[in-house]
């Protein structure tokens, strides 16, 4: 089976609230693929209705041209994790994956293999109803892992892992692209797959704002501008605003200015005995490329602290 | 290049779900503390109940009342007559010829017999009985005594006889009463008011038409003696002053060219015969062993509604629906596992609390021959018992499909609850017995018939329709089940 | 504290659809069985059979009471399964103080649902009574006993609920345990042979010995008292809540 996931134009309303408008990308295999939008932008509706949890009201959703309802061993063919919370309190680790194992008929030692991948070996014979909230998501890992599926969706794995854990995700992720797989990641949070993803599908409000590479996506928003730190920022912004630049505000002592090339600032800057400690070219973070795009679609905004 | 996946899995069966469910049943510890909790209940409710005792037992040992025409025959001999026409005045009503030791009530007897009800009979000594044909209509009967040993006959024609029983009835005096006898029971009749139940019995009167009678003393070896004037006929109501303190009304008999008509009322019968000793308001006691159940049985609709249930609580489902996408199949194996587990379940409370129960009762005061001793391998006892756990598994069935319906615990197990427990309750209230009749019978409560082994007055319903009405419930849920399961997001 | 924990937990109950929905049941339950039993006295049971019709049309809380039972339930069972209840006691530590707040606005709308069913009941009851039949009256001692002890009994419920799933600290658990010590000795007695043992148990199990204050008739019959029953639900309900009160406490959230 080719490891894609095919998404075309599907709709899906809860009531009066339309949680997907028409939305349609690809997930090809060897990439991590990054699906983020604000909350409540419909990610997690998507990820469900591709899974046949939830059925659209127009559009598909295949995997690798499959629907999944059609699947015969779908765990070995996908693998998901929705809800890390997904767990009965009163239930082993272990014995947790051992249904799931039994339902596709996926042999014991993988439960011990996919533990041990995740980490939780130790803790197998445990409760779940015990976990730590980092533990009970690399529980859900290590479900999705089960039938070592080329196709893996992951919404907001990143949830609850502390540092090490983001950085082992990280690494781990990537490999599994590597090995040829495609990669579906969620999150809400840019700064989680800045080093992670190839590739962005960007909603908001249901719809799909971008579709693109990560490196497209920086360069777009980066924009030839200039980084300039200095200790005199207001007298420096009135000399290049006067030479014709636009200059925009980032720190109490730094801006950033476009429409002019570095050395001229640092011409302008010197003319007018302004000191300054550092100018390079301006970086784009991937968070910033994301609030630009997504500026218009965040339906909960909280309120700029002043 | 694709990725493939390198864990050899096996094609996607039913049985793989099957295990997967099962796994998920055993491995939380409270729903098998729960299933532990459900048996054990049953049982030692059941025991609690039998804790006092009753004086339920204070039926006689046998009846003896009838109208008896008779004359002596000493030593051997036979009697022979034509039964042309009896009044079907009660099932029981009994009517053909006996020997007895004497006219005191309680004295040896053997008679043969037809009954508007049961067809032709012999019965001996209250404890020995034998069917013939069931067939209605005239018939010839004939009683043979040799020695201590008397057989009965039947025959169509009185040519050919064909026998139907024979006892031996030792200390059998060398000279007996014979001839024709006629009885018939009273019928039961329960009231239901407000305050309770009345009861008192309506008597019935017995009568049948005899022909062809006579009494031929065996062949005697001596030489005969002159033949001396016919031995005329006698009428006695034997009279039964312990089952019948206040009497009967009295019978008689004509005679009209060889023509008797007989009439009487009572009954000749002992502990081990089925006949009208049963009262119908008499105990269950196979019931009242298992009234555990009636509770226990709340465990079990716990039970079922918590397997669908709770996967909705902790939003498994959806992990669920993922390992296994086609739905049916998931909720025809949830069911499975459900099923079989709550069957076994059952099987061991209701055994459990019959074995532990019934010599409680013997003991305790239910005695025969109103209540006699019952084994496992009494039909009706074995459909009593493992038809409670059927009734245990269908309504676990009913409260999974429930369950997924309703998809909160509190509801569904609440909705059950009120379609099982309230028509038992209501019982007591409704005025009318047919409206309480009809309450058991349109209710889940129905499937609790199969554990009936005597009919009362107020059985509302055979014990199978019963099971199947609870099947019919059971039946419905699960396919509403499995359309909102097939119909909603998950 | 406990003015304010009782402002939160009132603010709880009536802001949950169960609540509507619980009390609905109730009311529906109680006068529709009620309503139907006492229509049903001209077909069944002359004047002259002196049937006890306050008892009768108060027949259908033997169902309804199911209604108050998962009300009092669910305001403690939900907040444990939910892990709420840690929200709850960071709010309000004092545990005897939200339990005391939950038993006293439970209450409260217990009674006074039950105080509006009753009424409702007795105006149906006394409209669809007879003709030829003494009419309802709460002039009348006994009757006012009837339907206010109902109330009362109603009350006493939700608290011996509300006790046990705070036991239990589960949904399912709770409802099945009270629903199994309500209805055993009604139901399971009916097998029970012996006169002297079942009256027995008929007064010491809480739906048998509470539902007395129903009677207007037949005192003497009754194996116990109004009075005394309803004391001896009283009991339950008291134990049930001690028991909570310490359990509380003790136990990690």
């Amino acid at each position: 089976m080719e490891a894609t996931i095919d998404v075309q134009g599907i709709h899906k309303r809860y009531g009066r609230t339309v949680a997907v408008d028409g939305l349609s990308f690809r997930v090809e295999p060897g990439l991590v693929t990054g699906f983020v939008g604000p909350n409540g932008a419909g990610k997690s509706t998507t990820m469900r209705i591709v899974l046949g949890l939830d059925s659209p009201d127009a559009g598909s959703a295949v995997i690798g041209g499959k629907r999944y309802a059609s699947l015969r061993t779908p765990l070995r063919e996908v693998g998901a994790l929705l809800d890390a919370s997904a767990i009965h309190p009163g239930r082993r680790a272990r014995d947790h994956l051992l249904w799931m194992a039994h339902s596709n008929g996926i042999p014991r030692r993988r439960i011990t293999e996919v533990l041990e991948l995740v980490g939780l070996a130790q803790v197998a014979k445990r409760r779940a109803g015990g976990f730590s909230l980092g533990m009970k998501q690399r529980l859900g890992i290590a479900g999705a892992l089960l039938g070592d599926p080329p196709v893996l969706m992951f919404d907001e794995p990143m949830n609850g892992l502390d540092p090490e854990g983001i950085h082992w995700i990280r690494g781990f992720l990537r490999s599994l692209a590597g090995d040829g797989r495609a990669i579906l990641v969620s999150s809400h949070l840019m700064g989680e797959l800045q080093d992670m993803a190839d590739r962005l599908v960007v909603i908001g409000r249901g719809r799909l704002i971008a579709d693109t590479s990560v490196r497209e996506l920086l360069a777009a928003a980066s924009d030839n501008r200039v980084f300039l730190r200095t200790g005199s920022r207001s007298e420096a912004m009135t000399v290049l605003a006067n030479a014709g630049a636009t200059v925009a505000i980032t720190d109490r002592d730094a801006v950033t200015v476009s429409g002019l090339p570095a050395e001229r600032i640092v011409a302008l800057l010197t003319d007018a005995r302004l000191p300054f400690s550092e100018i390079g070219q301006h970086r784009a973070s991937l968070e910033e490329a994301y609030m630009e795009l997504t500026r218009e679609s965040v339906e909960f905004n909280a309120g700029e602290p002043s | 290049m694709t990725y493939q996946s390198t864990i050899q899995g096996v094609r996607g069966g039913f049985g793989q779900l099957l295990r997967a469910e099962w796994t998920k049943f055993w491995s939380v510890r409270s729903t098998v503390l729960c299933l532990l909790a459900a048996i054990g209940l049953s049982i030692l409710l059941s025991m609690f109940l039998t804790f006092n005792s009753t004086d339920a037992n204070e039926g006689p040992h046998y009846v003896d009342q009838f109208g008896f025409v008779y004359q002596p025959l000493a030593g051997d001999g036979s009697v022979v007559a034509h039964v042309q026409s009896q009044r079907d005045s009660h099932q029981w009503a009994k009517a053909g010829v006996i020997i007895k030791q004497s006219l005191q009530s309680g004295t040896p007897y053997a008679a043969v017999m037809v009954t508007p009800g049961h067809g032709v009979r012999f019965e001996a000594t209250f404890n020995t009985q034998y069917t013939g044909t069931a067939a209605g209509g005239p018939r010839w009967l004939k009683l043979t005594r040799s020695g201590t040993s008397v057989t009965g006959f039947e025959s169509g024609d009185g040519v050919t006889w064909t026998p139907v029983g024979t006892v031996t009835i030792a200390g059998l005096a060398p000279t007996a009463q014979v001839g024709l006898f006629v009885s018939s029971p009273p019928n039961y009749v329960v009231e239901k008011h407000f305050a309770g139940n009345d009861q008192h019995e309506v008597p019935t009167n017995g009568e049948a038409t005899f022909d062809n009678v006579s009494v031929r003393p065996a062949v005697p070896t001596t030489l005969p003696a002159a033949p001396g004037p016919p031995v005329r006929w006698s009428f006695a109501d034997i009279l039964d002053t312990n089952r019948f303190p206040g009497g009967l009304a009295p019978g008689g008999f004509t005679e009209t060219d060889g023509a008797f008509v007989v009439s009487g009322n009572g009954d000749i019968a002992g502990s081990e015969s089925v006949s009208s000793l049963e009262a119908p308001t008499g105990d269950d006691i196979v019931k009242a062993s298992l009234a555990g159940i009636q509770i226990g049985l709340i465990a079990f609709v716990a039970l079922g509604v918590l397997y669908a249930s709770s996967e909705y609580r902790t939003g498994l489902i959806r992990t669920t629906f993922t390992a296994s996408p086609r739905r049916g199949r998931v909720l025809a194996a949830k069911a499975a596992v459900l099923g079989s587990v709550v069957l076994v379940a059952g099987l061991i409370a209701s055994f459990g609390a019959f074995l532990a129960i019934q010599p409680k009762l013997h003991e305790k005061g239910y005695e025969p021959p109103a209540y006699p001793y019952l084994s496992l391998t009494n039909e009706t006892v074995l459909r009593a018992v493992a038809g409670t756990a059927l009734f245990l598994t269908l309504l676990a069935l009913l409260s999974l499909g429930l369950g997924f319906v309703l998809r909160r615990s509190a509801r569904a197990i609440t909705l059950v609850l009120a379609l099982v427990l309230v028509p038992q309750l209501a019982g007591d209230l409704i005025p009318s017995i047919e409206a309480a009749k009809w309450m058991v019978r349109l209710t889940p409560v129905a499937g609790l018939e199969i554990q009936q082994s005597r009919l009362r007055f107020d059985t509302a319903i055979g014990p199978w329709a019963g099971l199947a009405v609870l099947c019919g419930y059971a039946a419905v849920a699960l396919l509403a089940a499995l359309w909102m399961l097939r119909r909603r997001d998950a | 504290m406990i003015r304010r924990a009782l402002r939160m937990e009132w603010t709880k109950l009536r802001t949950v659809r169960t609540s509507t929905w619980s009390l609905a049941c109730l009311a529906a339950f109680s006068i529709g069985p009620g309503a139907l039993l006492v229509s049903s006295l001209g077909g069944m049971c002359p004047p002259e059979c002196d049937a006890d019709a306050a008892q009768l049309s108060l027949a259908g809380v033997r169902l309804s009471q199911l209604a108050v039972v998962v009300l009092a339930v669910l305001t403690v069972s939900v907040e444990y399964e939910t892990t709420m209840i840690r929200t709850t006691f960071a709010a309000v530590p004092g545990r005897i103080t939200v339990l005391a707040a939950k038993a006293l606005a439970l209450t409260v709308v217990v009674l006074a649902a039950g105080t509006v069913t009753m009424l409702a009941m007795f105006g149906v009851g006394r409209a669809v009574m007879p003709d030829g039949y003494p009419p309802l009256s709460l002039a009348d001692g006994p009757t006012l006993r009837a339907f206010g002890g109902t109330v009362l009994y109603l009350g006493l419920t939700a608290l011996l609920a509300l006790g046990v799933a705070t036991i239990v600290r589960h949904t399912a658990a709770g409802i099945s345990l009270v629903a199994a010590l309500f209805y055993v000795v009604p139901i399971a007695a009916q097998a029970i042979g012996d006169e002297h043992f079942r009256e027995q148990l008929q007064r010491y199990a809480p739906m048998s010995a509470g539902l007395a204050i129903q009677a207007t008739k037949g005192l003497d019959d009754l194996p116990i008292g109004p009075w005394p029953g309803l004391a001896v639900l009283a009991a339950y309900a008291a134990a049930a809540l001690l028991i909570a009160a310490v359990l509380i406490r003790a136990r990690d959230a």
